[in-house]
């Protein structure tokens, strides 16, 4: 495990984004880079897809925090589905679980957003 | 709650499962890479890796890797006693971690670290290393408060790190074991206190031709219910506690029947004492497979000698002396040709049965069946002292059971089988000799090739036997032997020695008389021509005084038969043996007259009435006194001058004998001689004591 990849697809205007490795400083920029490139676009609805990031510290914890704050500026949402237990866990002890949502597949957070 | 506080509480809750996730981890890899993750997680660190010690070196190296580029970390050289890794063993709980040297940390493209050790007892025998610590704002130092984290997390893993280690060296011991007994080809099956099968290898499972699930957790008795006779065996260990081993034991697998070594013994338990049971089991039945394969070709006795040693068996190429016996069926051919196809098979068969039965009597090695013919070898695979003995022994004796077969054939109306067989002793080349397809044990040679050739020269009932075996043989009293006229052979420029040897042929049917003419023959043959005493005709001589005496004291047939027996036979041991003729004549008797039917009591009689005529005569019985008094009847013949100078022509053949001596010697021999029967007394006593006044009155 040596880097962080974003996919990005977008599912019933809602922006899917799909990440791959440690959700650090460097992931969480690279999240945080594709959220406010569709939130320019008028977008406000985002899923991320951490199936495969089974770790997380609490820089990439804080960008997630900004990520929600600048959502909620636009009435926007974000979701996670697919969490590792350990990632799960973090969130809620993190306090982040309050302000977003988090769903079991990628379709229950789709129908759900 | 202040983010300071979630974080701590992030820090705690981690280190707790931690503490608690540890020893859930059977894998030690997987337990190393969850600790890391779990350290990089908590202390904010971009990356991070864990070494372990090398057992086979000083060196540490990264085991498991989180978030770094490892080709690069393969690169770097962890030295367990230098560099920050010497520092490990020093730390206290001051400053409980080291930090990377900056050199390998510039070889990572990194600025920070933190590094605390793994131990085992005080032992160092791994580290966490974290790098770089990620604040939103770029990366800085690890804070002591990380250094602190590290060093409890660090504690925690080298504990379960310790125990997983230790489970993964059970486990691997467990595979070894496991692995041993996979790959060993005895089967081994052991059962638990209630004598349900426990572990069962693949060898066992291969020899009972099951499957694991059909045999563990079911009681041996289940088992092996097709079994008793091994039932009862574990019952003996499990109530004796002793070791049991059983070779050959027959066990039933399915529906077949195979043959086992089994060696039961007790499990046993320092404390708890017997807990079980060990049963091994190794498959001989192949052994048994190629007992049956060799015994089509050696006999039973060859047969353990080979499997007994393996050292005695010459199969590769080698020159070795053997005796080889080659035997055909003469006219067997145009015979075949009146016969239907299984007529000549069933013939065959027949006659092969009786004469390989011979020759596995004699220990000899079937080599082949050439159509109608046999070739046999004495002292190959295994040799021994007395192959030519051996060899010969079985040519006359295939000679005797034809005879057997003969009879038996002329009763179904089929015409006697006749054999030549032909002998040669000589270096041959033995060996398994073929081709890939197909190789067979064998031996070739110019001395095979002369015993073919001696076979076909051989006459139908004759055995004709090479100078060499004759070399071998002709000390042996119980052989005769006739010189022939030397024949010219294929391959050999010049013609070749070779000797009849002549033999008694068994006669269970045949009539008295024509009992009688066979020995008249044999003696005929056989009697060396220097005897002119002991000649044909004396032998004849006698016989037909006992038949007259005999009937004088009007004996019985039995008893007739045997004292007329006794008359043919008690001069034959003059073919071997001049001094000791009589007891080798006994020998004969001993012989070869069961195969004419006499019982032990019969030859007993007959060798007590040719021992009699030993001189000085000493008859027990009126059959002794008999033959004695036929011996010397001619005392008291006209004829005696006649056959007296027999008597003294051969004499004279082996010792030095003047008229005057021999004068003297028959005097003394007529004053200690006296008939013993009444009936040679009134016949012959007037005319013994004429005799002697004649020979007392010679000049």
């Amino acid at each position: 495990m040596s880097s962080f990849n974003v996919e990005t697809k977008e599912v019933n205007n809602i922006v899917v984004i799909t990440t791959d490795g440690y959700l650090n400083n460097f992931g969480g920029e690279q999240i945080a880079a594709v959220c406010t490139q569709k939130m320019s676009e008028g977008k406000n609805k985002f899923l991320l897809n951490m199936g495969n990031t089974k770790v997380v510290n609490s820089i990439g914890v804080s960008i997630l925090i900004e990520i929600i704050e600048k959502l909620q500026q636009v009435d926007g949402k974000l979701g996670y589905c697919n969490l590792a237990p350990i990632v799960d866990k973090t969130f809620k002890i993190m306090g982040i679980s309050k302000y977003s949502s988090i769903f079991e597949n990628e379709e229950a957070g789709i129908n759900t957003l | 709650m202040s983010n300071e506080l979630r974080l701590k509480q992030l820090e705690l809750e981690t280190l707790l499962e931690i503490t608690n996730t540890l020893l859930e981890f059977e894998n030690v890899k997987e337990l190393l890479q969850e600790i890391l993750d779990k350290a990089c997680s908590i202390l904010d660190a971009s990356c991070g890796f864990i070494l372990t010690e090398e057992k086979t070196s000083e060196l540490f190296v990264p085991r498991v890797t989180f978030n770094i580029n490892d080709e690069i970390l393969n690169t770097i050289i962890f030295n367990a006693k230098r560099g920050f890794l010497g520092k490990l063993s020093h730390i206290n709980d001051e400053k409980g971690y080291v930090e990377m040297d900056p050199m390998t940390l510039n070889k990572l493209d990194k600025e920070f670290s933190i590094v605390a050790p793994l131990k085992d007892k005080k032992k160092v025998i791994g580290a966490i290393i974290l790098l770089d610590k990620e604040l939103r704002t770029g990366i800085s130092a690890f804070t002591n408060n990380d250094s602190s984290m590290l060093a409890a997390i660090a504690a925690q893993a080298s504990v379960a790190y310790s125990n997983t280690n230790l489970l993964d060296t059970l486990i691997e011991s467990r595979r070894f074991n496991t692995s041993v007994m996979e790959s060993i080809h005895t089967g081994v099956i052991t059962t638990n206190l209630f004598g349900e099968v426990d572990l069962i290898n693949q060898a066992a499972l291969g020899i009972l031709k099951t499957y694991r699930e059909d045999v563990v957790g079911n009681h041996y008795e289940i088992v092996f219910e097709k079994n008793r006779q091994l039932i009862d065996l574990l019952q003996r260990v499990e109530s004796d506690s002793i070791l049991l081993k059983e070779s050959n034991h027959p066990l039933r697998v399915n529906e077949d029947d195979i043959t086992v070594n089994v060696s039961i013994s007790p499990l046993v338990d320092e404390e708890k004492g017997a807990i079980g049971l060990v049963i091994a089991l190794e498959d001989i039945s192949h052994l048994d497979k190629i007992k049956s394969t060799f015994k089509k070709y050696v006999s039973k006795q060859i047969v353990d000698q080979i499997l007994e040693n393996e050292d005695n068996l010459n199969l590769g190429g080698q020159e070795l002396e053997v005796t080889t016996l080659f035997s055909d069926i003469r006219g067997f051919t145009s015979m075949s040709e009146k016969m239907s196809a299984k007529d000549v098979v069933d013939s065959l068969n027949e006659y092969f049965d009786k004469m390989i039965e011979v020759v596995f009597k004699h220990n000899g090695t079937l080599d082949k069946i050439i159509g109608d013919a046999l070739m046999v070898i004495y002292g190959a695979p295994i040799g021994s002292n007395n192959d030519a003995e051996r060899a010969l022994l079985t040519a006359i004796e295939m000679q005797q059971k034809l005879e057997e077969l003969n009879l038996l054939r002329k009763t179904r109306g089929q015409s006697p089988l006749e054999i030549g067989i032909g002998l040669n002793t000589g270096k041959v080349i033995s060996g398994n000799i073929g081709s890939k397809v197909q190789m067979n044990y064998t031996v070739i040679g110019d001395a095979v090739n002369l015993s073919s050739r001696l076979c076909s020269f051989a006459n139908a009932g004759q055995i004709i036997v090479s100078e060499s075996v004759y070399n071998a043989l002709k000390n042996k009293s119980n052989f005769a032997f006739r010189e022939m006229t030397p024949i010219k052979v294929k391959g050999k420029e010049k013609p070749v020695a070779v000797f009849e040897v002549p033999y008694f042929k068994n006669d269970l049917f045949s009539s008295v008389e024509e009992k009688y003419y066979q020995i008249e023959q044999f003696l005929i043959s056989n009697f060396p021509s220097h005897l002119v005493y002991h000649s044909i005709e004396h032998v004849k001589d006698v016989v037909e005084k006992c038949e007259q005496l005999g009937a004088n004291e009007k004996l019985s047939e039995h008893k007739m038969h045997l004292l007329k027996t006794a008359a043919w036979l008690h001069d034959i041991g003059y073919i071997w043996d001049d001094k000791s003729h009589e007891e080798r004549g006994c020998q004969f008797a001993k012989e070869f007259l069961p195969g004419w039917g006499f019982s032990k009591e019969e030859i007993e009689t007959i060798c007590g009435m040719i021992m009699a005529t030993k001189i000085p005569q000493s008859p027990n019985n009126l059959l002794e006194q008999i033959i004695c008094d036929a011996d010397l009847d001619y005392l008291g013949r006209d004829d005696y001058f006649v056959i007296s100078d027999r008597l003294f022509k051969e004499l004279k053949n082996s010792r030095e004998l003047s008229p005057t001596d021999w004068k003297k010697l028959q005097l003394e021999f007529f004053d200690k001689h006296r008939y013993f029967t009444e009936s040679a007394q009134s016949m012959r006593s007037k005319g013994k004591q004429i005799n002697a006044e004649k020979i007392a009155n010679k000049n």
